[in-house]
């Protein structure tokens, strides 16, 4: 049905898809797979018209074909539904299915009741029915993503791009799509399928080819693959190689932080435990949990209605982040564009923003020396950065990382509260940020690592608390460190919703 | 400075390439009035447009502050207008009062802002609403107290506006100068300098890591209310009464120079520099004008023209970035 040769797309100083080839038939559900930067998408926008590629040619039903925009490829029967899904809350189902080309009366008004019959009639197509006149934001997102798919039915769609289509909804949600999906290529049309969910991948892909870094991996018949070997070839290397040799605190260690009976309304119910110096110990549990929250509470970013925290030793109980980073403790938020990296200023002043303090003499901020000590943490974490006057929003994720890493070491040496560390980043930057966290753990720190990513988990920490609903519900140490028993305390009690 | 930037060969001085839309917009508009009218490039006329420039560049100065930490000040016109009715309504039967006035006003000016910026944080309401309502009240208020220019001041009080240091440097132009050079100096070397510009770009981030964000959007609010009372003081000693609509057009008149000095709306990233750069800009601008005779309604297409311009080649070099 489509079939890419050697497609190079660059940015501005970035190779995004390095002589990459990809085909995909009709009546096939392709699932295309690999880590963050890997050009997944960039591959994907360059088959809808939406980029056009420095080099490759793209064969689209039989024919080569140059977009020049994405209304020809569009038109040309592709069809894209991205993560955020395109719809308009405020309109009818049916509105929504055929907002690009309404059915008309004879008047050149819109012919409301054909359009409702044939909405209905779309939607039987995937098996599914939504009465046409319901506003799109009174649906769950599953049905939302009915409509989204409904509307690519409308038109003669030969291809369909499912982007990470599970990213926002549950399980039993989840079978349903891959059950709509597949009657939809058994009716011959081609779906390329996003995910990065590999247990997903395993229940609805005919064949999987994988990127990497910009670079075309291969391609296979998902009966010629397992987990191991499907991870083998998105990271590039044996699970082994990742993670480095974990090391337990030394035996006399003094908990750097203890937390009893925690509570911060609504999410954090009741949480204790201790860290101790030198300790790289996990808080796992699945989204919305509320282990975000129990970081915030601890670090005073959330308020705590109850609940007792020791750190170093000392009392720390009426906390805001100032008094929490001027004692040692410093956290490394989930989402590091919005909460943790100040994307106007440059690098430099993004390490500093902690400690500026340091860095003020009777004359004012001493920005000589502030240069110079992010030069240093750029040597230090080896951040790809031109200098310290540079901006920090166009780094890739793991650079960025860094440089959080540059601004928390620099000023928090007791405890670190890492929550997602990895989240957007590739995979080489991963073994180097877990080979800094392992560092900062042997200097001493205690270091709490939030991750949804099991395998991050099982393979950095020496000890892991399991949190549901606001409560921690398991620790396990050990060989007992497994996904299955993580997850087992993670679903413990809520085996309908979950898993 | 220039020794530890071990990365590339030191140069002296380099222009901010944000500033370069306004240096080249007020280059042009300076060749045109020294090409256009001869009565346009004397040192004479360069002074008079520097005191004139400088309730704008109070006002603006505030609003840039404001601005910078992700707010907007909709009040800043009622609050000049209020400093010159309060000031001259009080020093008029009491002209002892003349100097402590000048900074009761200040602080008057000061205080509104506070109580802007208060309760933007307190209520979340959006800072367009809040300072609206601001101006709303105050504008109401001042228009029960009177409804014709009012009150007076001693006769040395002019010399603010119209006062000459050495017969030639207008008092007025070189205090706006001052308090440009002040700001920019406290924004680029001093911590709570380096906080205004996190808040506004990114408040959580900022929280996050230990900056008290409220204290600054506070310090920003309270600014701009004292820098619009300064112009309010201005406008007093230059009409020597206070007027109760005078502040009408600074609002708006307020924001043109920050735009046009490539601050972005919404916070967090800008020059002070562009700011007094965009004042001179407007102010060079319609003094040129005037003397070429055109209307003043022609002046305001022709600025309107302008800000369209210079924004959206902002926003172009934005995206390009």
């Amino acid at each position: 049905m489509i079939r890419l040769d050697g497609i190079t797309k660059v940015f501005p100083g970035v190779k995004s898809l390095d002589k990459v080839s990809f085909e995909a038939r009709a009546g096939e559900i392709h699932a295309l797979l690999g880590e963050n930067g890997a050009g997944k998408s960039t591959l994907i926008k360059t088959m809808a018209g939406a980029y056009i590629p420095e080099e490759g040619s793209i064969h689209f039903d039989g024919q080569e074909r140059r977009w020049a925009s994405p209304k020809e490829a569009k038109d040309a029967g592709i069809h894209i539904i991205y993560q955020e899904l395109m719809l308009f809350p405020e309109l009818t189902v049916a509105e929504n299915i055929f907002i690009g080309d309404p059915p008309k009366t004879r008047f050149g008004t819109i012919d409301y009741k054909t359009m409702q019959a044939r909405a209905t009639e779309t939607l039987s197509r995937l098996g599914h029915a939504l009465d046409p006149r319901a506003l799109v934001k009174e649906l769950s997102v599953a049905d939302q993503q009915m409509v989204e798919i409904a509307k690519a039915l409308v038109g003669d769609t030969k291809l369909l791009v499912l982007d990470e289509p599970t990213a926002v909804i549950s399980g039993r949600e989840a079978e349903l799509l891959f059950d709509r999906v597949k009657r939809l290529r058994d009716e011959g049309v081609c779906i390329i399928y996003i995910s990065h969910r590999l247990e997903e991948i395993f229940a609805i892909a005919d064949r999987v080819t994988v990127l990497k870094d910009g670079q075309y991996v291969g391609t296979r018949d998902i009966g010629a693959l397992d987990r191991d070997r499907l991870v083998a070839m998105m990271v590039g290397r044996e699970l082994e190689d990742i993670f480095p040799r974990k090391k337990l605190p030394a035996p006399d260690a003094a908990p750097v932080l203890s937390v009893r009976d925690l509570r911060a309304p609504p999410r954090v119910k009741d949480v204790s435990f201790d860290l101790f110096a030198g300790e790289i110990l996990g808080l796992a549990g699945l989204v919305g949990a509320g282990r975000s929250e129990v970081a915030h509470a601890i670090f005073g970013s959330m308020p705590r209605s109850d609940g007792a925290v020791t750190l170093a030793g000392e009392a720390f109980n009426t906390p805001t982040p100032r008094q929490a980073i001027d004692r040692g403790l410093g956290f490394l938020t989930e989402d590091r564009k919005g909460e943790g990296l100040m994307l106007q200023l440059d690098m430099a002043a993004n390490v500093t923003a902690p400690t500026l303090p340091e860095f003020t003499t009777a004359s004012g901020l001493d920005r000589a020396q502030e240069v110079q000590a992010a030069a240093d943490e750029i040597r230090r974490f080896r951040i790809a950065i031109p200098g310290p006057k540079y901006g920090v929003s166009q780094l890739s994720g793991g650079n960025q990382q860094k440089i959080l890493f540059g601004r928390w070491t620099r000023a928090c040496r007791r405890v670190l509260i890492h929550d997602e560390p990895t989240r957007g980043v590739d995979v080489g930057a991963k073994v180097e940020i877990y080979e800094i966290i392992r560092k900062l753990a042997d200097e001493g720190v205690g270091i709490l690592v939030i991750s949804s990513e099991l395998p991050e988990v099982v393979g950095l920490c020496t000890r892991v608390l399991v949190m549901r609903e606001g409560v921690i519900t398991g620790e396990v140490t050990g060989a007992e460190i497994n996904e299955e028993t993580i997850m087992r305390h993670a679903t413990a009690a809520t085996r309908g919703a979950a898993a | 400075m220039a020794l530890t930037d071990t990365n590339r060969p030191a140069r002296r001085w380099r222009l901010d390439p944000s500033l370069i839309i306004v240096v080249l917009l007020l280059a042009a508009v300076v060749i045109a009035g020294f090409a256009l009218s001869d009565r346009f490039g004397t040192t004479r006329n360069f002074m008079n447009v520097l005191e004139q420039a400088s309730a704008l560049g109070f006002a603006s100065l505030g609003q840039a502050l404001v601005v910078l930490v992700g707010g907007i000040d909709l009040s800043i016109g009622a609050v000049v207008t209020a400093s010159t009715v309060l000031m001259a309504g009080v020093v008029e039967t009491n002209p002892a009062l003349m100097i402590p006035m000048i900074f009761g006003t200040l602080l008057f000016g000061a205080a509104i802002g506070f109580m802007n910026g208060y309760v933007t944080l307190r209520t979340g309401v959006h800072p367009l609403i809040v300072t609206l309502g601001t101006a709303s009240i105050l504008q109401g208020a001042v228009l029960i107290y009177t409804l014709q220019p009012t009150g007076g001041v001693p006769f040395w009080f002019e010399e603010f506006a119209y006062g000459r240091i050495g017969g030639v440097v207008p008092i007025s132009g070189v205090v706006m100068l001052l308090c440009f050079a002040l700001v920019w100096a406290f924004l680029k070397y001093s911590q709570t300098g380096r906080a205004i510009y996190a808040v506004g770009g990114s408040p959580e981030a900022a929280r996050l890591t230990g900056i008290r964000a409220s204290r600054i959007t506070l310090l920003a609010y309270s600014a701009s209310g004292f820098f619009a009372a300064l112009a309010g003081a201005y406008y007093v000693s230059r009409t020597g009464v206070g007027d109760p609509r005078v502040g009408d057009p600074m609002t708006l008149a307020s924001i043109t120079p920050v735009i046009l000095g490539g601050l972005i709306l919404g916070g967090g990233k800008g020059n002070i520099l562009g700011v007094l750069l965009g004042v001179f800009l407007i102010s060079l601008l319609s003094n040129l004008l005037n003397y070429m005779n055109v209307s003043t309604f022609i002046q305001w297409v022709i600025q309107g023209l302008i800000i369209i311009f210079a924004v959206s080649i902002y926003v172009h070099k934005g995206k390009k970035l």
